[in-house]
C-alpha cells in the first residue's frame, strides 16, 4: 500500500510554532500528550466536584450545596470522570504507546486520530459550558433515567447540551477505536505475531472493540431521549406507551462494557509494569491475553446486574448473577497471575511498581465486593447505596486511577525525556493509598446503614454521621495527593533527572527509541522474535560482545 | 517505616475501639440492618456467606501480595538482576481457574436456595390472610393505600407476625421502596407494578428512604413502617376506615405533613418552596386542587392521582393558611 501522506499537514508557520504546531499536529505521541494533559485536566475539575460533595456530606444537615446544585454536582463529577477522564485518558496512552510498542510510525489514520482529539475537547467544553445554559447543567445523575431526564422533570438545557456532550464525545471515541483496530491489525513490527504482542496493545485492542459496541449503543439510547424531549416522541414515557426500563436496558448495555472499558487498559498497564519491576517476565502471557477477550465478551452478558431491583423475572435475575459471577473467574486469574509474575523476582519498589502493585491489592477490594453485589438477594439491599459507590470507586479509582498514574511514573520519561521525582511519587502513592481507603472503606458501611447515594443531605447522627466525616477527611487526603502529583509534573519539567532510550531496562519496542521519540519514531524496527524483544536485543548484544571478546 | 505503619496501624485501631465505645449501641454498619423478618434474615444469612468467602479470598490474595513483595523485594541487589524466568504453570494456572468456580458455585446454590424464604416478585403467592397495600412512590413521599380505602402517608402501618404485600407503583419517575431491617428495596416505576412480602418479627418502628434518585428532595423522601400487634392493627384498621370515610380522620394533615411539608416547612412557613401563610390561593379550593394536580412552575405535580378523599382532606386542612 503506497498511502503517501503530506510531510506538512497545514501551511508550515502554523506547523513550526511553538503552540500552534500542537494545534494542527498529526502526530499520535503528540496527540497522545494532548488527550492525557486534557483528561488530567478534567480530573482535577471532577475531582473539585469531590471535594464539593463530600463538604456537603461531611456532616448531617448541613447547607452548602442543597438540591438542584448538588443533583449538578454528582451529575458532572460521574459524566466529567467517564467520559472526560478515564475513557480519554486511555485514548490518549494508547494514542502514545500503541504505535510505539508495535514499531510503527504513526497511527493508521492520523487526521482522524487529530480529529477525534479535537471531538473529545469540544465534548468537555459543551459539558462544562452547560453550567451557565438556562436551568443549569444536567442534573439528572450520570445515567439520567427517564422519566427524570424527560423533559416534564427537567426543563433546563443542560439535559440536552450532556447528551450532545456525550454524544461528541462517543464520536470521539469510536473514530479512535477504529483507528486502534486497524493500526493493530495492519501495523505490527515484522515478527510481532499476535501472540508477541505486548499486553497493553492487547487490552487496547479489546477496550476499542468494546467501544465500538457499547458506545454506538448508547449513541441510539441517548438520540432516543433526545427525541422525546425535542421532538414529542414517547420512546421512554410510561404515560403514553413508552418503557422506562427499555432506557435501563439500553443505558447498562452499553455501561457495563464501559466498566471493562475503563478498567482493561488499567490491567494492561499492570501486566507490562509488573514483569519490568520484578526482573521476569509475566506470568502466563497467554492466560492474560485470553483473559482479557473473555471479560470483553463476558462485559455484554452482564448489563441487567444494574437492575436487580427493577423487577426482573427470577430466571433473568439468576443468569445475571451467574454471568456477573463468571466474569469473576478471568479477572481472578490476571490478579492471580500478576502476582505470580513478583514471585521469586528482584522487586524493585519503584514509584509505577508501587502504583502498580497498589492497584492490585486495591482493586482486589472492588473486586470482591463485585461478587457480593451479584449476589442478588444481596443487592437488593445494597443496589444504589453508598456500598455500590464504595465497590465502583475501588474498582475504577483503586484500579483505573491506580494504573493510571503507575503508566505515568513509568511512561513519563519516554513522553518528555525526563524522570518524575520518585520522592515526591512515594508520597504521591501512599496518600493516594491512604486517602483511597479512608474515602471509600466507611462508605461501605454507609450502605449497609441505609444510605442511599445522591441525597445530599441527612439526618443521622452517630456512626452514619462519623463515617461521612471519615469519608470526606479520606477525599482532602486525595486531593493533597493529586497536588503532590502536579507539583512533581510541573517541577520536573526543568529540572528533572533526564532519561536515556531505556531507563528501566525494560521489555518492549517503545523503549528502542530516544526518550522523547523522533517525529518518525524508529529509525529501524527490529524483527520481533518474542514478547519481549528488547530484552531480546540485549541478550543478542551481550552475546555478540562476548564474540568479540 | 515498617516501624511507622505499624504505629499507625494501632493508633487508627485505638481510634475505632474510642469511636466503638463512644457510639455504643449505635450500628456501625457492618451488616445489613435488622433483620427484623424473615426475608430481611435470608438477606443476612447470603451477606456472612459472602463476607466469609471474600473475606478469606481477600486475606489470601492480599497476603501473597505482601509477603512476595516483602520477601522478594530488591534489598541492595542489581536492579537488572533478573528472576528465574518462569513463563507460566499451566498445572497451576488451570487450579486457579477451577477454584473460583467452585467457590462460585457455592455461593450460587447457596443464594438459591435462600430465595424462596425472601418470597419476592411472585404476584400469586399471597397467603390468604395477607394485608395487601398498594405504595404509591410520587415526588417525594410515599401514599399507602389499603384494600378498605384507608389512605396513609409516609408512616405505614402494618400488622406484626402477618405477612404484608406491597404492589409497588410510581405516577412520576422511578423511586424505590426500601425497609433495610424488613426488606431489600424494590423499584416504583411508572408503567409497572412490583410486589414484594414481609413479615415483621416484632412489633417495632422500622425507617427507611427512596433508594433511586428521583429529584431534588430525593434525600426527604422517608418512609416509615409501624409494625402493631394485629389486634391492635385490626381496630385502627376499622376506626380509620370509618373515620377517613367520614372525613373526621387526621388524613389532611398527615398529607400537608408528609407532601407539603418538605419544601414548605411544617407550619406551611416556607423552606426551599414559598410562605403559605396568608397565601390568597387557599380562598380558591379549584386553584389548589389544579396546582396540586398539575403542577407549578417548580412544584411537582405532587397530587396528579390523589382520590377526592385525599384531596378534600387536605384542601379542608390547609383552610388555616388562607389567613
Amino acid at each position: 500500500m503506497a498511502v503517501r501522506i503530506a510531510p506538512s499537514p497545514a501551511s508550515t508557520v502554523v506547523s513550526r510554532g511553538r503552540y500552534s504546531s500542537w494545534l494542527a499536529t498529526v502526530d499520535h505521541k503528540r496527540i497522545g500528550i494532548l488527550y492525557i494533559l486534557t483528561s488530567l485536566l478534567f480530573f482535577v475539575a471532577g475531582g473539585i466536584i469531590a471535594l464539593l460533595m463530600r463538604s456537603q456530606l461531611a456532616r448531617p444537615n448541613e447547607h452548602i450545596f442543597t438540591r438542584n446544585h448538588y443533583d449538578e454536582l454528582f451529575t458532572m463529577h460521574g459524566t466529567t470522570m467517564i467520559f472526560l477522564v478515564v475513557v480519554p485518558v486511555f485514548a490518549g496512552l494508547g494514542n502514545f504507546l500503541v504505535p510505539l510498542m508495535i514499531g510503527a510510525r504513526d497511527m493508521a489514520f492520523p487526521r482522524l486520530n487529530a480529529l477525534s482529539y479535537w471531538f473529545f475537547l469540544l465534548g468537555g467544553i459543551v459539558l462544562y459550558a452547560s453550567w451557565f445554559s438556562a436551568g443549569g447543567a444536567a442534573r439528572a445523575g450520570w445515567y439520567s433515567y427517564p422519566p427524570l431526564s424527560e423533559l416534564a422533570f427537567e426543563p433546563g438545557k443542560g439535559q440536552d447540551l450532556w447528551i450532545l456532550a456525550i454524544h461528541l464525545t462517543s464520536i470521539s471515541s469510536i473514530l479512535g477505536a477504529i483507528n486502534f483496530i486497524v493500526t493493530i491489525h495492519n501495523m505490527r513490527a515484522p515478527g510481532m505475531s499476535w501472540m508477541r504482542m505486548p499486553l497493553f496493545v492487547w487490552s487496547i485492542y479489546v477496550y476499542a472493540i468494546l467501544i465500538l459496541i457499547a458506545l454506538t449503543e448508547l449513541a441510539g439510547a441517548l438520540t432516543l431521549l433526545l427525541l422525546d424531549r425535542n421532538v414529542g416522541t414517547h420512546f421512554f414515557l410510561p404515560s403514553k406507551g413508552g418503557s422506562a426500563v427499555l432506557y435501563q436496558h439500553m443505558f447498562w448495555f452499553f455501561g457495563h462494557p464501559e466498566v471493562y472499558i475503563m478498567v482493561l487498559p488499567a490491567f494492561g498497564i499492570l501486566s507490562e509494569v509488573i514483569p519490568v519491576f520484578s526482573r521476569k517476565p509475566i506470568f502466563g502471557y497467554k492466560a492474560i491475553a485470553f483473559s482479557t477477550i473473555a471479560i470483553g465478551f463476558y462485559s455484554m452478558l452482564v448489563w441487567a446486574h444494574h437492575m436487580f431491583s427493577v423487577g426482573m423475572p427470577t430466571a433473568l435475575n439468576i443468569f445475571f448473577m451467574l454471568s456477573s459471577m463468571t466474569i469473576a473467574v478471568p479477572t481472578g486469574i490476571k490478579i492471580l497471575n500478576w502476582i505470580a509474575t513478583t514471585w521469586r523476582g528482584n522487586v524493585i519498589l519503584d514509584t509505577p511498581m508501587l502504583f502498580a502493585l497498589g492497584a492490585v491489592g486495591v482493586f482486589t477490594i472492588g473486586g470482591l465486593s463485585g461478587v457480593m453485589l451479584a449476589a442478588f438477594p444481596f443487592d437488593w439491599q445494597v443496589t444504589d447505596t453508598y456500598f455500590v459507590v464504595a465497590h465502583m470507586h475501588y474498582v475504577l479509582f483503586g484500579g483505573s486511577a491506580f494504573a493510571l498514574f503507575a503508566a505515568f511514573y513509568y511512561w513519563w520519561p519516554k513522553m518528555f525525556g525526563r524522570f518524575l521525582d520518585d520522592r515526591l511519587g512515594k508520597i504521591n502513592f501512599w496518600l493516594y493509598f491512604i486517602g483511597i481507603n479512608l474515602t471509600f472503606f466507611p462508605q461501605h458501611f454507609l450502605g449497609l446503614l441505609g444510605m442511599p447515594r445522591r441525597i445530599w443531605t441527612y439526618n443521622h447522627h452517630g456512626w452514619w454521621a462519623a463515617w461521612n466525616l471519615v469519608s470526606t477527611i479520606g477525599a482532602f487526603v486525595m486531593a493533597l495527593a493529586t497536588l503532590v502529583f502536579i507539583i512533581n509534573a510541573v517541577k520536573t519539567t526543568r529540572s528533572g533527572r533526564r532519561a536515556g532510550n531505556d531507563p528501566w531496562t525494560a521489555d518492549t519496542l517503545e523503549w528502542y527509541t530516544s526518550s522523547p521519540p523522533p517525529a518518525y519514531n524508529f529509525d529501524k524496527v527490529p524483527y520481533v522474535t518474542s514478547a519481549r524483544p528488547l530484552r531480546d536485543l540485549r541478550r543478542r548484544i551481550k552475546e555478540e560482545d562476548l564474540v568479540h571478546a | 517505616l515498617r516501624r511507622r505503619a505499624g504505629v499507625l496501624v494501632v493508633v487508627a485501631l485505638l481510634g475505632l475501639a474510642l469511636a466503638h465505645t463512644a457510639l455504643a449501641g449505635d450500628p456501625a454498619g457492618l451488616s445489613p440492618r435488622g433483620p427484623d423478618s424473615p426475608q430481611a434474615s435470608s438477606i443476612q444469612d447470603i451477606y456472612w456467606l459472602l463476607i466469609a468467602i471474600t473475606g478469606a479470598i481477600f486475606v489470601l490474595v492480599e497476603g501473597a501480595l505482601i509477603v512476595f513483595i516483602v520477601r522478594f523485594r530488591n534489598r541492595g541487589r542489581s536492579r537488572t538482576l533478573e528472576g528465574p524466568q518462569i513463563h507460566g504453570a499451566t498445572r497451576l494456572e488451570l487450579m486457579w481457574t477451577a477454584a473460583p468456580i467452585v467457590i462460585l458455585a457455592v455461593i450460587v446454590t447457596f443464594v438459591l436456595t435462600k430465595l424462596s424464604g425472601i418470597d419476592r416478585a411472585n404476584p400469586a403467592s399471597a397467603a390468604s390472610n395477607s394485608l395487601v397495600v398498594k405504595v404509591e412512590g410520587r415526588q417525594f413521599y410515599w401514599n399507602f393505600v389499603y384494600p378498605n380505602g384507608v389512605i396513609q402517608v409516609e408512616r405505614m402501618r402494618a400488622p406484626s407476625g402477618r405477612d404484608v404485600k406491597l404492589d409497588i407503583v410510581s405516577e412520576d419517575v422511578d423511586h424505590s421502596w426500601w425497609i433495610p431491617a424488613l426488606q431489600g428495596k424494590f423499584d416504583a416505576i411508572p408503567g409497572k407494578t412490583n410486589h414484594l412480602h414481609f413479615t415483621a418479627d416484632k412489633v417495632g418502628t422500622y425507617e427507611g428512604q427512596c433508594g433511586e434518585f428521583c429529584g431534588y428532595e430525593h434525600p426527604h423522601m422517608v418512609a416509615t413502617v409501624e409494625a402493631m400487634p394485629n389486634g391492635d392493627f385490626q381496630s385502627w384498621y376499622e376506626k380509620e376506615a370509618q373515620a377517613q370515610a367520614s372525613g373526621t380522620s387526621d388524613l389532611g394533615k398527615m398529607t400537608f405533613e408528609g407532601v407539603c411539608a418538605t419544601c414548605h416547612g411544617m407550619q406551611g412557613q416556607g423552606g426551599f418552596g414559598p410562605d403559605l401563610q396568608g397565601n390568597p390561593i387557599f380562598k380558591q379550593p379549584d386553584a389548589i386542587e389544579t396546582l396540586l394536580r398539575h403542577g407549578g412552575i417548580q412544584m411537582p405535580a405532587v397530587g396528579r392521582a390523589w382520590t377526592d378523599r385525599q384531596m378534600n382532606a387536605l384542601i379542608a386542612y390547609t383552610k388555616r393558611f388562607a389567613g
